[in-house]
């Protein structure tokens, strides 16, 4: 009978043998990136001492399952590992999880009662527990006769929330009945997402047809996205992307009547450059996407990433212009905060 | 009888079937996930709902995952989950079984 052990993957001995049956597995990205956020790992040992399968837990995710197929009767080491997952995160109070898989493993979670929330080439993403996606739309507010509205969503990371993205929320709240706009939530960012979600929230207060909601976990973001079982980092971006443009597609936008989808064009970035071209190959006929030239302000580009450079060095006269009186007063009243978040080192720039 | 948080008991292996209770507002709604659904969905719905309904709760959100639990196990899984539901492991009324 096989046994559920913990693995402490700080024991130098335990990690080497967790790593080595991984890569048997095919399983060969061990970066800090993707061991760093692990919270906790378990293993199945059989009679004589062999790891038969191992799985991991980081936060809501379970990573890194793999399973040796020379078992007697087929799966039943994979539903406990999983099953044993579970039990750990229901003993937290955590009764809502998520994987990110190869796209040929998708069946076997949906056999463990995972559901399938988008589906690639590459990867699969499911979700498992209460409350799930239903459960989140349902909650989002709508309004009356919804189904013969114009609705449109802009998603944000807004970190922070600048004039440019203003301008984008404006000009859609201009054009349509409803607009949603959903705020990334991963806590990666310079502003937290409760700071994030402030701000977006103060800034566009006087559209009255601008509802702001959080992304939760369905606005997959690149910073937080699993890349261990991809055959290379360079397919993140493009796997990301799929993945959350799916999800959108088949769960979100069809539940609120969504439209059309506004994006901010990138005339630097290369990755969001191909990041917009790659929502709308997914997103087109059902979401219309429309991409609006970005705001300049003295000829000058208005960029979250900017703004976050002029934080650091503190010249905040440098960003008023680009920022709404609401998000510039913030940084003006928290700015040691932030510069001191910035010196404990977290990221400037990026997204 | 009121709950207080999500409940859950059970796991995924088989003979087993996994529940999850939480708050609802629309009576015992149901979301039940088996290979034996064809043949055996009615049967393990009744059983789910009976089992809340004698423990006094009303409306009711479940998620049951089954693998092919006898009914003795799907009423033992309901009741466990509904207890941690509802905060009151400590007081088990095992009448309900």
């Amino acid at each position: 009978m096989d046994k559920v052990v913990d693995l402490y993957l700080n024991q130098v001995s335990t990690r080497k043998k967790w790593k080595s049956f991984l890569e048997t597995k095919g399983i060969h990205d061990f970066s800090d990136r993707e061991i760093d956020v692990i919270d906790h790992t378990l293993g199945l040992i059989d009679d004589e001492g062999n790891l038969v399968a191992t799985g991991s837990i980081a936060g809501n995710v379970l990573k890194y399952i793999a399973v040796s197929n020379d078992e007697v009767i087929a799966g039943a080491r994979f539903n406990k590992i999983v099953s044993s997952l579970q039990q750990y995160l229901f003993s937290n109070q955590i009764f809502h999880c998520f994987v990110f898989t190869k796209a040929k493993y998708s069946s076997s979670f949906k056999h463990l009662g995972f559901k399938e929330l988008a589906l690639s080439e590459q990867a699969a993403f499911l979700e498992y527990g209460d409350p799930n996606i239903e459960d989140y739309l349902n909650n989002l507010p709508q309004v009356h006769d919804q189904k013969n509205k114009k609705v449109a969503a802009v998603v944000m990371n807004a970190n922070p929330f600048t004039l440019g993205h203003r301008y984008l929320v404006e000009k859609a709240s201009n054009e349509n009945d409803l607009v949603y706009v959903f705020v990334v939530k991963e806590d990666l960012s310079l502003f937290s997402t409760a700071e994030r979600m402030k701000l977006v929230k103060e800034g566009t207060q006087d559209l009255s047809n601008v509802e702001v909601v959080s992304g939760e976990e369905y606005m997959v973001s690149s910073a937080t996205f699993p890349a261990y079982f991809l055959k290379s980092a360079a397919e993140l971006i493009d796997v990301q992307t799929t993945i959350d443009a799916k999800v959108f597609k088949n769960f979100v936008a069809p539940k609120l009547n969504i439209k059309s989808r506004y994006l901010g064009e990138e005339p630097f970035s290369r990755t969001t450059n191909s990041y917009n071209k790659k929502l709308q190959e997914i997103l087109s006929p059902e979401v219309k996407v429309i991409i609006i030239p970005r705001l300049r302000e003295k000829d000058k580009i208005v960029n979250a990433t900017e703004v976050r450079k002029y934080i650091k060095t503190g010249s905040l006269d440098k960003i008023e212009a680009f920022l709404p009186k609401t998000t510039y007063d913030f940084i003006k009243n928290n700015l040691l905060e932030l510069q001191d978040r910035i010196k404990k080192g977290t990221n400037v720039n990026g997204n | 009888m009121e709950i207080k948080k999500t409940g859950v008991a059970g796991t995924l292996e088989s003979s087993d079937i996994q529940v999850m209770i939480s708050k609802g507002s629309n009576g015992i709604e149901i979301e039940l996930d088996s290979e034996v659904k064809k043949a055996y969905g009615d049967q393990i719905e009744k059983v789910i709902t009976e089992t809340i309904k004698n423990y006094g709760l009303n409306d009711v959100k479940v998620k049951a995952v089954d693998k092919g639990a006898l009914d003795c196990v799907i009423k033992a899984r309901t009741l466990a989950a509904a207890q941690r539901a509802t905060e009151t492991s400590d007081q088990p009324d095992l009448e309900v079984l």
